[in-house]
């Protein structure tokens, strides 16, 4: 894999392939053991009279399938329908309830004087308000409305460069992983073994 | 009918949990917990349609000796012996798919550690190779903006390293105050705006005005 | 001045490979999400408390996500806290809970399966998952991560919903960890911690400063910190953690510390060379 820093090569084709391979069968192993086995087919098999509206739920999956066949293809879409809406409908609520309404009770901050902490809440609304205002394209961008999307952008900066930092951390985290199985599993018993 | 049906499903699908939320009685919450049985059944399979799109189009690809046919071989074979002991372990056989109660692996534990594991691991460990590359090229001063996040990025860099704290303690509690006070306000703002975008798509689909996910154009 | 991108990939390939042969022992300093995610468990859960650790992560993570929960899983039980495990991420969160449970509960030898502890396995259809769990946990896990029947575990029998729990703990990469916090703890006001990679992790803050979060491991860096944070309250545990061989995130903010320090003077350098040949010009002219 690592060869790939050089040059790509047949050698890394041929790992990325198997390991593209490898995932796949990992989720054919998970979903047949640990949601189709004990969750559909052990409850049908062991009380239908409780269980028998999971025939639903296997017929909506299986109809899925339909769209590889040609003549029956449009009736995939039902269950299409299913899973689209009802994740659509979690997520809508999930949206509003979860993340609108605590986030933005959260913004509505005390600017009355109370020390430095006054200056921190005056920090968060006014970064809050004109990251905002960045994102409202429904108005032109120009005189105050600019000069407070331009402030929203320096936030956006502020934020991103953060975030930089954290993903360098990510990734090198990542790197630090491979390389301390690489030293202290395969090159300190090789040297080990030579000398 | 063929329209019409799929529009009315993803309607019911997506009111039902929205009325579950807002209303808390016995029957429209038993509807609503029985949907959430049923979709964590439906997902499993929606998985697994990925796998059979992948097999589809690499057994094309062999079939017409597409440029790149070997890999593709390669492919289906890991994709077969792996799936082979997920199956397997289905029925009870080789163990399972985690660890014998000996805590010796089963074939689809050992694969995933020494074969799985180790190639997804270090295929991830070359993007820092790639970001120090990229950094070094591209991360210019070139304007206010540039400077601003530049000098953000370097900050919260040596904040977090211990490095930071021994040369000065007012490393880390910069990267702290940036990390909790204007990343924080501009995370929200994002959230706030992109959350009342999802709010909005997601009441479009439901109501059937957005259908494109169905392959169907506005006008249809 | 362009250099060959090949002697950067030296440069970072040795700044990795040495902190880790020549362990240097930096300290590590502790931040407010992770002093308060640990005194969440340490002085509001008791013993014999039930706490939730969903394992969202795979392999493409678990150099970050691992120490965290192994950490987490030592924390809970030398506090006698019951863990109830499962996964909720499809590219290797089982395998990943599975592996990381057996190795921690072998320094445990005290604690019995199924009285103690739990793995609960993996599910599909993550919010659905969540959402059902608020009902019954029992109809969404019939059994656990080997097919064992839920009403053959003593530690599930009095566990139906997230009431019966005092706490979740997600080590999430992607979107998962937020779910916990905009979904569960949201609608069913359970407490949850939260473990992001450090990718995902500034935009965890927004969740923590609304009170969604009871704490926050951000990446590596918060892994260490916890890891310091038990070290210092269980001497049992910083016996673990002195193990020669073994990988931790404090020896890992090491190497990261050289690594980084690596690329921000390759950054300083790039800078430095593109003021210098941005003025030649006005220069000449």
């Amino acid at each position: 894999m690592l060869s790939f820093l050089y040059k790509d090569n047949p050698f890394f084709r041929l790992a990325e392939s198997f390991f593209a391979g490898l995932s796949l069968g990992y989720y054919i192993g998970i979903v047949m053991n640990q949601t189709l086995k004990p969750n559909l087919v052990l409850p049908l098999i062991h009380d239908f009279q409780a269980n028998w509206h999971l025939v639903f739920a296997a017929g909506l999956g299986v109809i899925l399938y339909f769209r590889y066949i040609k003549r029956v293809a449009w009736v995939s879409r039902w269950a299409l329908a299913v899973y689209v809406g009802y994740y659509v409908g979690v997520n809508m609520m999930q949206k509003l309830h979860g993340e609108v309404i605590p986030q933005v009770g959260d913004t509505m901050l005390s600017l009355s004087y109370h020390g430095i902490g006054t200056l921190w809440n005056l920090v968060m609304v006014i970064g809050v308000l004109s990251v905002l205002i960045y994102f409202y394209f429904s108005t032109e961008h120009k005189g105050v409305i600019g000069g407070i999307s331009r402030i929203g952008i320096w936030f956006l900066m502020i934020s991103f460069g953060a975030a930089f930092g954290y993903t360098v951390m990510g990734r090198v985290s990542l790197l630090i992983g491979r390389m301390v199985f690489l030293v202290n599993e395969w090159a300190r018993p090789l040297i080990g073994l030579i000398t | 009918m063929k329209r019409q049906i799929p529009l009315l499903l993803t309607f019911l699908a997506g009111a039902i949990p929205t009325i579950a939320f807002f209303v808390p009685q016995k029957h429209v919450g038993l509807v609503s917990t029985t949907l959430d049985s049923w979709l964590i059944i439906v997902a499993g399979f929606a998985l697994l349609l990925g796998v059979v799109n992948v097999v589809q189009m690499n057994t094309n690809k062999i079939k017409r000796q597409a440029s790149g046919w070997p890999y593709a071989i390669v492919l289906l074979a890991g994709l077969a012996i792996m799936g082979f002991f997920g199956v397997a372990g289905a029925f009870d056989k080789f163990g399972g798919i985690a660890t014998r109660p000996d805590g010796s692996s089963t074939p689809f534990d050992w694969l995933y550690k020494y074969g799985f594991l180790p190639l997804q691991g270090t295929m991830f460990a070359l993007l820092a190779f790639f970001m120090a590359s990229a950094s070094y090229r591209a991360f210019r001063a070139r304007n206010t903006e540039a400077t601003i996040l530049l000098i953000a990025a370097l900050l919260v860099m040596f904040g977090r390293i211990p490095f930071g704290e021994m040369v000065s303690k007012w490393f880390p509690l910069a990267t702290e105050w940036i990390m909790g006070k204007p990343n924080m306000a501009a995370q929200r703002g994002i959230m706030i705006g992109a959350a009342l975008g999802a709010a909005s798509m997601a009441l479009r689909v439901i109501l059937g005005i957005e259908r494109s996910y169905l392959g169907l154009g506005k006008g249809e | 001045m362009q250099i060959d991108r090949r002697i950067i990939y030296l440069f970072v390939a040795i700044g990795t490979i040495l902190p880790i042969i020549f362990v240097i022992g930096l300290p590590v300093s502790i931040t407010p999400p992770v002093q308060m995610a640990f005194d969440r468990i340490e002085n509001q859960l008791q013993k014999g408390d039930i706490a939730l650790v969903s394992f969202d992560y795979g392999p493409s993570s678990a150099p970050e996500n691992a120490p965290m929960a192994d950490a987490i899983l030592r924390h809970c039980f030398s506090k006698g806290i019951k863990v109830v495990v499962i996964a909720l991420y499809p590219l290797g969160g089982l395998s990943e809970a599975v592996n990381e449970v057996n190795k921690v509960v072998a320094e445990f030898p005290e604690l019995k399966y199924g009285v103690d502890y739990v793995n609960l396995g993996y599910k599909d259809g993550a919010q659905a998952a969540m959402k059902k769990m608020a009902e019954n946990i029992h109809e969404v896990f019939p059994t656990d991560v080997n097919g064992t029947p839920l009403d053959e575990l003593p530690i599930m029998k009095n566990i139906r919903t997230y009431r019966d729990m005092k706490l979740v703990v997600s080590l999430a990469t992607g979107i998962i960890g937020e779910w916990w916090a905009n979904l569960v703890n949201a609608q069913f006001g359970i407490p949850v911690i939260v473990g992001p990679t450090a990718v995902s992790a500034p935009k965890y803050y927004a969740y923590l400063e609304a009170k969604q979060m009871a704490g926050l491991l951000g990446g590596l860096k918060g892994a260490s910190e916890y890891e310091r944070l038990v070290v210092n309250s269980y001497p049992k545990l910083a016996e673990v953690y002195a193990t020669p061989g073994l990988y931790t995130a404090t020896k890992g903010m090491d190497v990261q510390s050289i690594v980084h320090l690596i690329m921000i003077a390759f950054i300083v350098f790039g800078n430095i060379v593109y003021f210098t040949s941005k003025r030649k010009p006005r220069k000449a002219s």
